[in-house]
């Protein structure tokens, strides 16, 4: 990568497919998620970048907009015709310009703040809304779990 | 009659043949149709004998109609904004093709209008446009002499090839590829079809091109598609005219409303439940009818290639019977309309089948579909008669053309009669057991409409053949000629009063008492 972003880790699933990533986001600092080390593969279709790749977590990480199987749901992976919930604006989607970087840069923004309005996780959301102190504890044990992996 | 296989793949044929050509069975009304409204020949002359004639509210659109629709809307945009016709195909796309929506738009906040739909008021200056200078492409990640490379006058430039790509996958995402963007981030200036046409592959520019002509049709309230498989025409429809049938230039008629084959007299929430219920139940019914019958005399089994019920079998057996009850045919007047339930249940084959509530659906539902059967035949018959048999009969009976008229007027009678007996069974399954006189009047008009029907058919299809065999002119063809135009004119009166009836929810029953 010509600008490396800090607190995160790129690498081939299998050396002979280029189109399968395993990166490692570090939590990023003052946020829940400070320390952790949370695993996730990132998988690029044939045409990219003309269709955005999909980011999957493969360690548990409990977060509004991470459904309950890793499938992380931010606008940018999102190509500019589907939108099934109706919430984005058409700019916020996933363009050719955008890179590896640009989808970390993203990803990192939504573990400092998670966007509530369209939750992929539901549960997780109504927590971060109404119980914080228990979704804190959620969030504390993915922390530590994703350590002990190490 | 006969029942080979062949003759029942021949008709099949007809059919496809039949739906690439117009029906003018009105010779002087395509002489005189050259005013450029070529629609109307199809219409009219079916109008000419249908049981309910109306004055025609709706108008059929080719596609180039629409794409000079289109045009005209778009320069109106063009011409009253002075903005680009690229320009104004976007706000024409954006507002529903409704120029009065744009115009409004547009004088309350051009500003806005421009920033949401990203239409420049001109070209960012750049001064290395035509440079050689290498440039970044932020897409490839590749440099390229900055002459070679394009962007949509926001001064963000992409190699041709990218463009290639990301005009292709937006189009091959659907119509949302109508609204294209810039591919650089947050940057909203539109893609319009001048780029498209520049840069897309041939199948992506034809593919965009539909995408946009059809976005016309379905943003329009009053245009819709003509629901026909591999149909091109549009029909426009003057909402609110009431009558809601409509038939299109490739001859399939539908519901303005239900997008149903048009169905009246008989109201859209009826056809929808009978056709449910069919899909639900079909799989059942078609298994037990399974297009093949036993002969009920000597069980050889039959498959029904005529058009008419009266069925004879193959000699030596030679037993005539009814199709639909497989009774004995023993005059014109056979009549099995309405549900007999002693009647079937004393009958061996009803013994057999589980349930009565499944009789009687299947009671309606072959008559429903022995008579669409029946009709789509008689569509194949009339444009063979047209091609083959009117002028056979010229050179044998020395007739003219228009003396022959009568027998294409039959046909067209005979067409409407299917078509509205057909619906009228899917009324009769709905007509509650419980209105005793209602029910009788229904099925007195449906039983005297559906015999008259029948002899009408018979006379059409099978006496019309002794003429066609003749040798010379004959006085039998006036008598021919009495007997078929008699029996169109009768079958009309029958149906126009069984159709008056269901209009008007059988309403002349009301005011007397219910006999027992």
């Amino acid at each position: 990568m010509k600008n490396p972003v800090d607190g995160f880790s790129a690498g081939l699933v299998d050396d002979s497919n280029i189109f399968e990533w395993s990166v490692t986001i570090i939590g990023p600092p003052d946020t829940l998620y400070d320390g952790g080390y949370f695993n996730a593969v990132m998988s690029f279709p044939s045409n990219y970048p003309n269709s955005p790749p999909t980011v999957r977590f493969t360690s548990d990480v409990w977060h509004p907009n991470v459904y309950p199987d890793g499938r992380v749901c931010i606008s940018i992976l999102h190509a500019p015709g589907d939108d099934p919930n109706g919430y984005e604006l058409a700019s916020e989607r996933w363009t050719p310009v955008h890179t590896v970087e640009s989808i970390v840069l993203s990803i990192i923004s939504m573990l400092s703040s998670p966007n509530d309005e369209s939750p992929a996780n539901v549960e997780a959301a109504k927590e971060w809304r109404e119980r914080r102190d228990d979704f804190k504890k959620k969030v504390s044990r993915c922390v530590r779990r994703s350590q002990e992996m190490l | 009659m006969d029942f080979d296989d062949d003759m029942y793949d021949s008709y099949s044929d007809q059919d496809e043949e039949f739906m690439d050509t117009d029906v003018s069975v009105d010779d002087n009304n395509c002489d005189d149709d050259d005013d450029g409204d070529d629609d109307d020949d199809v219409d009219d002359s079916i109008e000419s004998s249908t049981i309910n004639p109306h004055k025609k509210n709706y108008t059929i659109l080719s596609e180039d109609d629409l794409r000079g629709r289109q045009e005209e809307d778009i320069t109106e945009v063009s011409n009253v904004l002075s903005i680009s016709r690229v320009s104004a195909s976007i706000l024409l796309l954006r507002y529903n093709w409704n120029v009065v929506e744009v115009h409004q738009a547009w004088f309350a906040d051009e500003e806005k209008v421009r920033s949401m739909l990203g239409i420049m008021e001109k070209p960012v200056l750049q001064n290395d446009q035509n440079s050689e200078e290498l440039t970044l492409c932020g897409i490839c990640l590749e440099n390229y002499p900055r002459n070679t490379m394009i962007d949509v006058g926001c001064g963000h430039p992409f190699c041709c090839s990218c463009w290639n790509g990301y005009i292709g996958t937006a189009i091959k995402d659907g119509p949302g590829c109508l609204m294209l963007r810039c591919p650089q981030h947050k940057c909203r200036v539109a893609v319009g079809q001048d780029m498209i046409n520049m840069l897309a592959s041939e199948e992506d520019k034809v593919k965009y091109s539909y995408y946009f002509l059809r976005s016309y049709v379905e943003v329009n309230k009053k245009i819709k598609w003509c629901p026909s498989p591999g149909c091109i025409y549009a029909v426009e429809f003057e909402i609110g005219s009431g009558i809601n049938d409509i038939c299109c230039k490739c001859t399939h008629s539908f519901c303005w409303n239900c997008i149903e084959d048009v169905h009246s007299p008989v109201d859209c929430g009826t056809v929808a439940k009978w056709v449910f219920k069919n899909s639900d139940e079909s799989e059942n019914v078609t298994w037990i009818l399974a297009n093949s019958k036993a002969c009920p005399k000597c069980n050889r089994p039959i498959q029904k290639n005529d058009g008419c019920m009266h069925m004879t079998c193959r000699e030596p057996c030679r037993y005539e019977f009814c199709w639909l009850c497989l009774g004995k045919w023993i005059n014109y007047d056979h009549k099995c309309n309405s549900f007999d339930k002693e009647k079937q249940e004393g009958e061996e084959k009803v013994k057999n089948m589980a349930k009565s509530l499944l009789d009687r659906y299947t009671h309606y539902y072959e008559r429903w579909a022995a008579n669409e059967k029946s009709r789509v035949k008689a569509m194949g018959d009339l444009q063979k008669m047209q091609d083959v048999t009117i002028d056979k009969l010229r050179s044998i009976q020395c007739q003219l053309q228009s003396e022959l008229k009568f027998i294409a007027d039959a046909w067209v009678q005979i067409i409407e009669c299917r078509r509205v007996l057909k619906w009228t069974y899917a009324y009769g399954y709905y007509l509650p057991e419980h209105e005793h006189a209602k029910k009788q009047l229904f099925e007195y008009l449906q039983g005297e409409a559906e015999s008259g029907l029948e002899r009408l058919h018979q006379c059409a299809e099978k006496e019309i053949e002794v003429h066609l065999n003749a040798e010379a002119p004959s006085e039998e063809f006036n008598e021919f000629r009495i007997k078929l135009a008699g029996l169109t004119t009768v079958t009309r009166n029958y149906f126009e009063n069984l159709v008056q009836a269901l209009e008007n929810g059988l309403a002349d029953v009301d005011s007397l008492p219910a006999s027992e």
